[in-house]
């Protein structure tokens, strides 16, 4: 293929890409979410220009070259980067496919995805970080210059392309085989351990060669490209043998046990939805992975409060206590429906389904709530929190957080796609942000106030009251709910859908 | 096993999308114990009209009355209609994540049917699942489209509803379950005398199973037919043929 059709191609793939992340459902219909998206990646920029300027007064008092400080740890920036692509970039086996079947070579194909991996504004953002940092600690410098800093980002932008091709190597590994999940981790495990262990020589090595790029050491450079041109070979290889694989893949189904659950039936329609919301997040990766997530967060953190004096004081401490019990709630209520969504058709044409299914969901989440409170038992027992406080978190979370969050089932209209592997962020409107903002720090104030003017025992009660009135109004709470529902259930219904197979 | 009397009266019912006037009905009412066909090309209309008499849509103009012996009811204003109607219209109908034993089960509790009642139903759909369907030990979204669809009509007549609502029945099932599928609703309409409303692009079926057919295009019924008008499937099949004929034209031109 002559290089005029190959740039055509190329130029076509690339505006296909572009027009795929532009017209994202998620941002098309969502104009606030678009400028917060926006807003994050500039507030991440200003992040990585603040810690760059940061790093380099830090360590411009140091025995070595401030450049030559941050250098050594090289390594930690390339282990960051590549788990931060995690979930973010599909495999060019995967991308090829709906343009298998046109009359364009797979070759070609696979180069230009290959060259697009390279040639990607994600592997000059981490550039917010080394070049501020580098102006003041290599350009500024006299025997450096401005040569130097040119020579060092050039040098770090090769690095990250490296790594952009390793981390396809290891994604499109693990597609073909689960076990290659654990290849990162045991590699960078053992190049710190080694390094640590074994007189530095990593940690000296990379300074050493990073100093390189700075003095155009043409050894450096030479390096980094045979290996960026290796791993592109190798990728190219790989993924040419993939691709039949790719296309061809079909989801081994699992046969499934049915699951009776017969101590629900009891509490007759409700009981249902019970079983629903447990078979939810038993049965689809991303309900189990929020589940799993809210789980081991609120374990560390209680362990933390229980056993150092991290968050021994002030506000820390309230805002652990009520995080501890409210985090399962946020993390998982601020996509209220988000399930639902897949099936809110069936659920609208069976009479007051969606009561019962907002009932049920009610009593599962205190259900859970014994979760932290288990947990907080250990800094109870080392004498971080009384009892009183305790039992106000655990009777506040359902009583005064849930109703709050409960609220988003009349705006959330965005279906949670249950299949993909990787969380989405499903993060999508204004109330979202606002509610679940609103339901972590109001109650840390209110906690907090009450147990500076009270004391421990009496605003743990007050506490408790408080929670014990939501939860005794809550059939009260959620079909006031219910009717707010009912009168935007058209919109929703109708954004559900559209959303669904996003 | 008679079910009561439903009829539905559709009054000055138009839904817009955008500039695209996707329905617009003036009056239309569909008789209690009707198999009506509802029969037109792509974006005639068929599947909004179904949601919008499920309270699926909301319609820019008019509403929907179902009536039964003893109330009236306007979809969009209670639910109480919901206890006595079937449905099924796409997969946002079914919980992909259950198997169909357990979907089953669930939908036959929300609708306060025993077990027992449930198991028995199920004996008279086991020609239609073609042991394909229950015992499987796989959830619905692992299911082929066909099975899906299966699942999804299976659910919507458990609870014996005195109006069912099918939106292209036809669609992803086998020739034997297509016919299965025929037979089934021309049986339940006799025994049970329900109202059912079914739309497909396949003619010869629901010519066979309707006692009326409603042509649609372009969001109005623009004929409506009774099983004993003598020209009733000429017609239809002229009509077709006819726009097979105009877009050869056009093309031409």
């Amino acid at each position: 293929m002559d290089f005029k059709r190959f740039r055509l191609i190329y130029k076509l793939i690339t505006k296909n890409k572009k027009l795929s992340e532009k017209r994202h459902p998620m941002f098309e219909r969502n104009r606030f979410m678009k400028i917060f998206s926006y807003g994050m990646i500039a507030f991440m920029a200003c992040y990585l220009i603040f810690f760059g300027l940061m790093f380099a007064n830090l360590f411009a008092d140091g025995s070595k070259e401030a450049c030559d400080m941050l250098n050594q740890g090289i390594i930690i920036f390339l282990i960051l980067d590549f788990f931060i692509r995690f979930g973010m970039q599909e495999t060019p086996a995967q991308e090829v496919k709906p343009y298998k079947v046109m009359p364009i070579p797979i070759n070609t194909l696979m180069h230009i995805f290959l060259i697009k991996r390279g040639w990607n504004w994600y592997n000059v953002f981490f550039m917010f970080f080394f070049i501020p940092f580098g102006i003041i600690s290599i350009a500024t410098t006299p025997y450096f210059g401005v040569s130097g800093l040119i020579g060092y980002i050039l040098g770090v932008w090769l690095l990250f392309i490296l790594n952009a091709y390793w981390y396809l190597l290891w994604r499109t590994s693990v597609n073909h085989h689960f076990v290659y999940i654990l290849a990162p981790i045991i590699i960078y495990i053992a190049l710190i351990f080694f390094g640590m262990f074994t007189g530095d020589w990593l940690f000296d090595g990379s300074m050493k060669f990073m100093r390189g790029f700075i003095e155009w050491n043409p050894l450096c450079f030479l390096t980094v490209i045979a290996a960026i041109v290796i791993l592109y070979v190798v990728n190219l290889w790989l993924q040419k043998k993939l691709i039949y694989f790719e296309i061809a893949k079909v989801e081994k189904v699992k046969k499934v046990k049915s699951q009776e659950m017969s101590f629900l039936n009891r509490y007759g329609v409700i009981g249902e939805y019970l079983k629903l919301e447990i078979k939810s997040i038993v049965r689809n990766n991303v309900v189990r992975k929020i589940f799993i997530s809210g789980v081991i967060i609120t374990l560390i953190f209680c362990a933390v409060t229980a056993f150092t004096p991290a968050y021994d004081s002030g506000f820390m401490r309230v805002f652990i206590c009520i995080y501890c019990f409210a985090v399962y709630g946020i993390m998982t209520l601020t996509n209220v429906m988000g399930v639902e969504g897949n099936y809110i058709d069936g659920l609208m044409s069976r009479k007051e389904s969606v009561l019962s299914l907002l009932k049920a969901k009610y009593y599962f989440y205190c259900f859970m709530l014994l979760i932290p409170t288990l947990f907080m038992i250990a800094p109870v027992a080392t004498g971080k929190y009384t009892v009183y406080e305790l039992l106000g978190c655990l009777f506040f979370t359902p009583g005064c957080i849930f109703p709050f969050l409960f609220i988003l089932a009349i705006f959330n209209n965005t279906t949670m796609n249950l299949t993909q592997k990787i969380q989405q962020r499903t993060t999508n409107s204004k109330a979202q942000f606002f509610v679940s903002l609103g339901a972590m720090l109001i109650p840390m104030v209110v906690m907090y106030v009450l147990v500076m003017l009270m004391g421990s025992i009496w605003g743990g009660v007050v506490m408790m009251v408080l929670g014990l009135t939501g939860v005794a109004l809550h059939h009260v709470w959620l079909k006031a709910i219910y009717k707010q529902f009912m009168i935007r259930r058209y919109e929703n219904m109708s954004s559900f859908r559209a959303t669904r197979n996003a | 096993m008679k079910t009561c009397q439903v009829s539905v009266q559709l009054e000055t019912l138009k839904k817009v999308f955008g500039e695209n006037v996707a329905l617009d009905i003036d009056t239309f009412t569909i008789n209690s114990g009707d198999v009506l066909g509802l029969v037109g090309n792509n974006g005639a209309g068929k599947t909004t009209l179904f949601r919008l008499i499920l309270d699926l849509l909301k319609p820019n103009t008019g509403h929907v009355t179902i009536k039964t012996e003893d109330a009236e009811y306007i979809t969009s204003n209670c639910e109480d209609w919901k206890t006595f109607t079937g449905a099924h219209i796409d997969s946002g109908f079914l919980i992909d994540y259950l198997t169909p034993d357990e979907y089953f089960s669930f939908i036959g509790k929300v609708n306060n049917i025993s077990k027992e009642e449930i198991d028995e139903q199920l004996k008279r759909y086991e020609d239609f699942m073609n042991g394909e369907v229950c015992g499987q030990n796989k959830l619905i979204r692992n299911l082929s489209a066909g099975n899906q669809q299966k699942v999804g009509i299976i659910a919507a007549l458990l609870n014996q509803p005195s109006l069912l609502i099918l939106d292209e029945p036809f669609n992803f099932l086998d020739p034997s379950s297509q016919l299965a599928m025929k037979y089934l609703l021309e049986d339940y309409n006799k025994q049970t005398g329900a109202t059912i409303l079914v739309s497909s692009h396949n003619l010869t079926h629901t010519l066979d199973i309707c006692t009326r057919v409603a042509l649609l295009e372009h969001g109005r019924i623009i004929k409506d037919y009774n099983k004993e008008d003598s020209d009733m499937i000429a017609e239809i099949e002229q009509y077709f043929e006819g726009n097979v004929h105009h877009e050869a034209i056009a093309k031409e031109a």
